[in-house]
């Protein structure tokens, strides 16, 4: 699923984030206001300069809500925020996302109209907590969320006659596939994520989402097993 | 005259030779000197409560007189553990037989004869660094009142209440703050002694020829100057005449600004010392503990780091250059200390070699973490240093600088920012259990031997009863490095003891899980 994302900010937030973003192939558009300073250029990445207060810069970049991610990843906070309130202000119902260095700042941005915020802090220092008390577990999640191994993460969300529609949970043969089942939506019960650790048996129809672990080629086969 | 040296020379060897000396000696020392010692502190104890009761003792005895087996205790028994604790100084204090070795072997690369005055000097010069203390003058004093010829020697056991300073860090921490302004309260103190001087030889001059009843001599003038530029001012002994008026009032003023320069300058080097002595206290407090984790730099994730450590009950310390902050880490509950932590010192001090098993190099300077880094890996290799960094090239320098663990935050930051745009709800699982917000958690468990995970297959074990989802688990783990990582283990799968499952699943039924092993 290719997504049209435009990146606010090319700062050492916004690298990493682009970085990680045209990993997966998306289409990203960088934009930075004027006094940003110009290191992307180093790198050869197409860049649009605004003036981000004033709003007619904005609209020029020809955002569509519907469809249109905005990641607002500006260095400095102040500016962070202002964008994120301005943009909130343009597009009702745009997607923003937003980086955070605290959790003062994850309530300004969440209060100023950001659909997600990325503590960058919160995630770092548990992390850090982790390599001290929980090695394995910081060396599991080394391999399943930060990609050093071929495992991985995804969300499947299930379309219709799929093999596994109507089907229980336990009736399914997960292990057999090399996939561990770790959450799920299922619609029936609202739109909650619930962890499959309580073993409640849930039933899967087609809109339902499934969040598994496995190794990528398993995952593949995974994928193709429910969707042919 | 050569056999006594022969003698000599082989007495020193054998002692160096001797290891039960060696470790009575280091016993000895650890129980009278070493403060990170956990022994010295009953040590300690119980010489305070040696003096106490000799103190006692000698204010009972002003109005009723103690019984003669009291009296006799008190001389024989506090004198002798006091006289055996000043030996035992003296003794840790250098090792003798060193010097005598020192000296020995210094003589025979100069192809000369030892001579035994010298090296009786050498000791003589060494010990009498001991002596001369200040310290071990008071306990010398103390051991004196013991002496019952003379009736003004008894006051002298107020120099034993001197010497529980000794057995207080505390106290010793104020004599501390006293020597640093030496100078200017030396300097005071003789400008004061000056005008007590001049201000009581000149009422002398005044008064003493029978104008005033109360002036007898030279004394009486020097005691009222002291009480008047003092501003005590008992009142016993008053100026009668117009000029001794005058002299008063002069050195009143003067008193005044004296005492309130004394004043100012003590509480002064109080405030610049109080952090200091806080810091002695940190270091000591640790002192007793093992493996201590150091928290480099307390700006925003420090902060989250240390809040992290408390809740996982890890021991730490903060360490942060900047005043404001290691005050905050303080006032936070921390133990904290203001130093440089790209310098040795701090470190040492910690006790980076028995102590110290982790250190966070987390400032928010790349070049300043890499710095301490290096400090911490060139003081020692084996401690395990992770350290933030943000920027992809500075954190290779510090992989080739042996970092055990760089973080990067906005590497993860971004890497979650590019899930949340394809996958938003694998995003929400992974945020849940990264950042522990929920009651589903990600926990390891180890199998411990004999415990009934332990040799059994993975296809037997009821999961869906533990209510716990098995990632994997991790095998043939040392003391230093995980092993493998068995990612979803098929059901013929034998768990070992050793073994580290990681599982996800609620905070309770791994509590459960842990609470089973």
């Amino acid at each position: 699923m290719q997504k049209n994302i435009l990146l606010f900010g090319y700062g050492s937030f916004g690298k990493q984030l682009y970085k990680n973003l045209s990993k997966l192939g998306h289409n990203i558009k960088v934009v930075t206001s004027l006094e940003e300073s110009e290191n992307s250029i180093e790198d050869g990445i197409p860049i649009t300069k605004i003036n981000i207060k004033r709003n007619e810069d904005i609209l020029s970049l020809g955002i569509n809500e519907k469809s249109d991610m905005l990641y607002c990843s500006m260095n400095k906070t102040a500016n962070n925020l202002f964008l994120v309130l301005t943009l909130r202000a343009l597009f009702p119902k745009a997607n923003i996302i937003a980086i955070s260095n605290s959790f003062e700042n994850t309530r300004k941005l969440e209060y100023a109209g950001a659909n997600s915020v990325i503590d960058l802090y919160e995630a770092t220092s548990r992390r850090i907590v982790n390599i001290l008390t929980k090695p394995a577990v910081t060396r599991a999640l080394d391999e399943i969320v930060y990609n050093q191994n071929d495992l991985k993460m995804a969300e499947i969300l299930l379309p219709k006659n799929s093999p596994v529609d109507g089907k229980f949970v336990r009736e399914i043969e997960f292990k057999a596939m090399g996939v561990i089942l770790i959450a799920i939506i299922d619609k029936e019960l609202g739109h909650e994520l619930v962890f499959t650790d309580h073993r409640i048996n849930h039933k899967l129809d087609c809109g339902d989402t499934l969040v598994v672990v496995a190794k990528d080629n398993d995952l593949e086969k995974f994928k193709r097993y429910i969707f042919e | 005259m050569k056999q006594t040296k022969h003698k000599l020379l082989s007495f020193a060897y054998t002692l160096e030779a001797s290891r039960r000396y060696k470790s009575i000696k280091t016993f000895v020392y650890n129980l009278i000197e070493n403060d990170s010692y956990p022994y010295k502190k009953y040590f300690d104890f119980f010489m305070i409560m040696v003096i106490l009761t000799s103190v006692t003792l000698l204010v009972i005895d002003v109005k009723h007189h103690i019984p003669p087996w009291l009296d006799h205790l008190d001389l024989y028994l506090v004198t002798s553990v006091f006289i055996t604790e000043y030996i035992a100084r003296f003794w840790v204090y250098s090792d003798m037989h060193k010097i005598i070795i020192e000296e020995y072997e210094e003589s025979f690369y100069f192809e000369q004869e030892v001579s035994v005055f010298r090296v009786f000097l050498k000791i003589l010069k060494n010990k009498w660094g001991y002596i001369s203390s200040f310290s071990a003058i008071i306990d010398l004093i103390a051991i004196l009142p013991s002496y019952r010829g003379l009736r003004v020697l008894r006051i002298l056991v107020l120099f034993r209440a001197f010497k529980m300073l000794r057995y207080t860090k505390s106290l010793t921490g104020f004599l501390f703050v006293l020597k640093n302004k030496k100078f200017e309260l030396i300097t005071l103190l003789s400008l004061s002694g000056f005008f007590i001087f001049i201000a009581g030889i000149m009422l002398y001059v005044f008064e003493g020829d029978n104008d005033n009843p109360n002036i007898n001599n030279l004394f009486d003038a020097f005691y009222w100057a002291l009480i008047t530029i003092s501003t005590v001012g008992y009142g016993d002994i008053a100026p009668i005449t117009p000029e001794g008026r005058v002299v008063t009032m002069l050195i009143i003023l003067t008193g005044i600004g004296l005492i309130s320069f004394v004043t100012s300058i003590i509480v002064s080097s109080f405030s610049e010392r109080l952090s200091v002595l806080r810091e002695g206290r940190v270091i000591q407090d640790v002192g007793k503990k093992k493996n201590i984790t150091v928290v480099c730099g307390y700006g925003l994730l420090g902060r989250l780091v240390c809040s992290g450590l408390v809740k996982e009950g890890v021991e730490f310390v903060v360490i942060d250059k900047d005043e404001h902050l290691a005050q905050q880490a303080y006032n936070n509950g921390y133990h904290s200390i203001c130093a440089d932590a790209s310098q040795g010192d701090i470190f040492r001090e910690l006790g980076i070699n028995e102590r110290i098993s982790h250190v966070l190099c987390l400032t928010s300077d790349d070049i300043q973490n890499a710095f301490i880094a290096v400090n911490i890996k060139s003081l020692n290799e084996k401690v395990y240093v992770t350290a933030r960094c943000s920027d992809d090239e500075i954190a290779q320098k510090m992989e080739f600088a042996h970092v055990d663990h760089v973080i990067m935050p906005e590497e993860i930051a971004g890497m979650m920012g590019a899930v949340y745009a394809g996958e938003p709800v694998a995003f929400e699982v992974l945020l849940s259990i990264i950042e522990e917000k929920g009651k589903t958690q990600i926990d390891e468990i180890q199998i411990t031997k004999d415990s009934f995970l332990d040799n059994t297959k993975v296809g037997d074990i009821d999961f869906e009863k533990l209510k716990i989802i098995m990632l994997g688990v991790f095998r043939d783990t040392d003391s230093k490095n995980l092993g493998k990582f068995n990612f979803n283990p098929d059901n013929d799968f034998v768990l070992e003891s050793g073994d580290n499952l990681v599982c996800i699943g609620y905070i309770s039924a791994i509590a459960n899980l842990k609470s089973r092993m």
